[in-house]
């Protein structure tokens, strides 16, 4: 994960709490926020080597799948949850949004904005988007439900959650007066804290 | 590799959970790899129901049974770690048990305490005791070996600083007891079992301990496995050893059962499934597993087979999700596993790594 992208969600996580980390690759960001902010940090992973990399670092796994996972986990109760770039591979986004919430109170997720001038104008095309965050080919991408910045927090309102933070960025993870002024146009991620109202 | 087989006395008495007790004991003990100076390179590997001492290298044409996991730079790296594997009380590998003789000079037979996991745990630690060891880095063991893995870290946690629980559950299923009694069941109506005093009339109920272990050993694999491995071929009429053999798998079975009955005891098989039977870790903590992992300080780790039909996965994901709740370190690893319940013996790349890298991170 690179490193703005780490430190900005840094910036959301308070010292010494409670963090899960769903679909935590390799387990850097956990590994991150345990030496940063002595986290309690727990990622789930489905990807087996990737959940050993965890395992190697010292850095506690479940190796499953998120869809499945979160499921099982309606009596564990974490201080807030971390989907970096894997709300749009699940198989109900709004489903696990929710369930998530029952489990942490708080919820940071972030987004590639599939309305990205980019990817509009590959669209315009007639093709599939491939971008610097999309760059797998439609038949290989495991992203099963792509979404818009403004789709996304048109879930939120519908699921009555508060979005306390966000931040719209550019391919290089920084905001710019272009992503400010029309995110849906311009950001090529978007990055959300969220909670129940 | 150092490796060194030892008969130790523990001069000492064992309580048992039953509140019999044994006034002292002998545990077989296999040594692989050298105790470091500060002694905390100390490893217990715990084998499971059949299992014995002998975990690693060739002895007799026997190979151990989780040699390619313990060795010079193996899964568990014998240049770095001391790997300690006893053979269970009650068992009939040279560790007390139902062939070895009462303080009054004759042989327990069918009347050795019934033991728990427990006191095996208990029986360890008066070994490791002996040997000056305060920790263990790690405690690992499969099936029943993990059961009782987990049964240390609950009673000795400070002992504990690593758990590998492979293949097992948090207590045995109705279904577990059921199949179990049904091997009992088939040894004790053998006519040479003569109510476990067998040995008394210079018998031996081979015959039903034969089809226990038929049975056992069918639990022990997936559908899938046997499906591949014999499908529905049918057996070489001159490699039958039985006469009414039609398939390879009911050859295959024959020789399994009939090999496995020439080397274990009865009474030994009897009293290592009920141990079985009555493992459930939350007993005595209202039931809760969350409860009963509470004081757990050890790190962790689950190991499931989804081909496993006898602890199946789930029961690998409930100590997990169990020990996440009670704010312990757990991970939790789920492999297909080509063996079904045996899969945790099988070398298997994510496996072993899986496992290495717990045991080897800081």
């Amino acid at each position: 994960m690179k490193s703005d992208f780490k430190r900005i969600i840094e910036k959301w996580i308070p010292q010494n709490t409670k963090v899960l980390d769903l679909g935590c690759g390799d387990g850097d960001l956990l590994e991150h926020l345990k030496d940063s902010k002595n986290v309690n940090g727990f990622g789930i992973e489905i990807d087996i080597s990737k959940a050993n990399e965890c395992l190697r670092r010292n850095i506690p796994v479940m190796q499953c799948d998120i869809d499945q996972g979160i499921k099982e986990f309606d009596d564990l109760d974490f201080d807030i949850t971390i989907m970096a770039n894997s709300i749009q591979c699940l198989k109900n986004p709004n489903l696990a949004l929710q369930n998530i919430l029952n489990i942490s109170n708080k919820c940071i997720v972030t987004l590639p904005n599939f309305a990205h001038w980019s990817c509009r104008l590959d669209l315009l095309l007639g093709k599939m988007p491939i971008t610097k965050n999309l760059p797998v080919p439609w038949y290989e991408t495991k992203n099963i439900h792509l979404c818009t910045i403004k789709d996304f927090e048109e879930l939120c309102y519908k699921l009555d959650l508060s979005v306390i933070e966000k931040l719209y960025l550019n391919h290089n993870f920084k905001e710019s007066p272009l992503t400010k002024l029309l995110p849906n146009l311009f950001a090529a991620e978007g990055v959300y804290l969220i909670e129940r109202k | 590799m150092i490796v060194e087989t030892k008969k130790i006395l523990i001069d000492s008495k064992l309580e048992c959970a039953s509140g019999e007790a044994l006034e002292s004991f002998e545990l077989m003990t296999d040594f692989y790899g050298e105790l470091n100076e500060k002694k905390d390179n100390a490893v217990l590997v715990c084998h499971a129901f059949s299992g014995s001492h002998h975990a690693a290298g060739k002895r007799d044409s026997n190979i151990g049974w989780w040699d390619e996991f313990i060795g010079p730079d193996k899964t568990i790296d014998t240049n770095r770690f001391f790997v300690i594997s006893v053979n269970n009380l009650g068992s009939c590998f040279g560790s007390s048990g139902p062939l070895s003789n009462n303080k009054n000079g004759e042989r327990f037979n069918n009347d050795f305490p019934q033991l728990e996991v427990i006191d095996w745990v208990e029986s360890q630690k008066m070994l490791a005791d002996k040997l000056g060891i305060k920790k263990w880095h790690l405690v690992i063991g499969g099936s029943l070996g993990g059961m009782q893995s987990l049964q240390w870290a609950v009673s000795y946690p400070k002992m504990v600083k690593k758990v590998g629980i492979l293949a097992a559950a948090a207590k045995t299923s109705s279904q577990n007891i059921a199949l179990n009694e049904v091997e009992r069941e088939v040894i004790r109506k053998d006519g040479n079992f003569h109510d476990g005093k067998y040995l008394e009339f210079n018998k031996s109920p081979v015959k039903g301990l034969k089809a226990a272990r038929m049975l056992g050993h069918i639990t022990y694999l997936s559908a899938k496995n046997m499906d591949q491995r014999f499908g529905r071929k049918l057996q070489n009429t001159d490699s039958k050893i039985a006469e009414d053999v039609d398939f390879e798998i009911e050859n295959y079975l024959q020789y399994k059962g009939g090999k496995f009955a020439e080397l274990f005891d009865a009474n030994s098989y009897i009293l290592l499934t009920k141990v079985m039977d009555k493992f459930d870790i939350a007993q005595g903590y209202d039931d809760s597993l969350e409860t009963a992992l509470e004081n757990i300080t050890a790190e962790v780790l689950v190991v499931s087979f989804a081909s496993d039909w006898m602890f199946p996965a789930s029961n690998g994901k409930e100590i997990c999700l169990a020990s996440i709740k009670a704010n312990k370190k757990c991970s939790y690893i789920e492999l297909e596993g080509e063996h079904g319940h045996d899969s945790f013996l099988y070398p298997n790349e994510d496996y072993q790594n899986a496992v290495k890298n717990f045991i080897e991170s800081k």
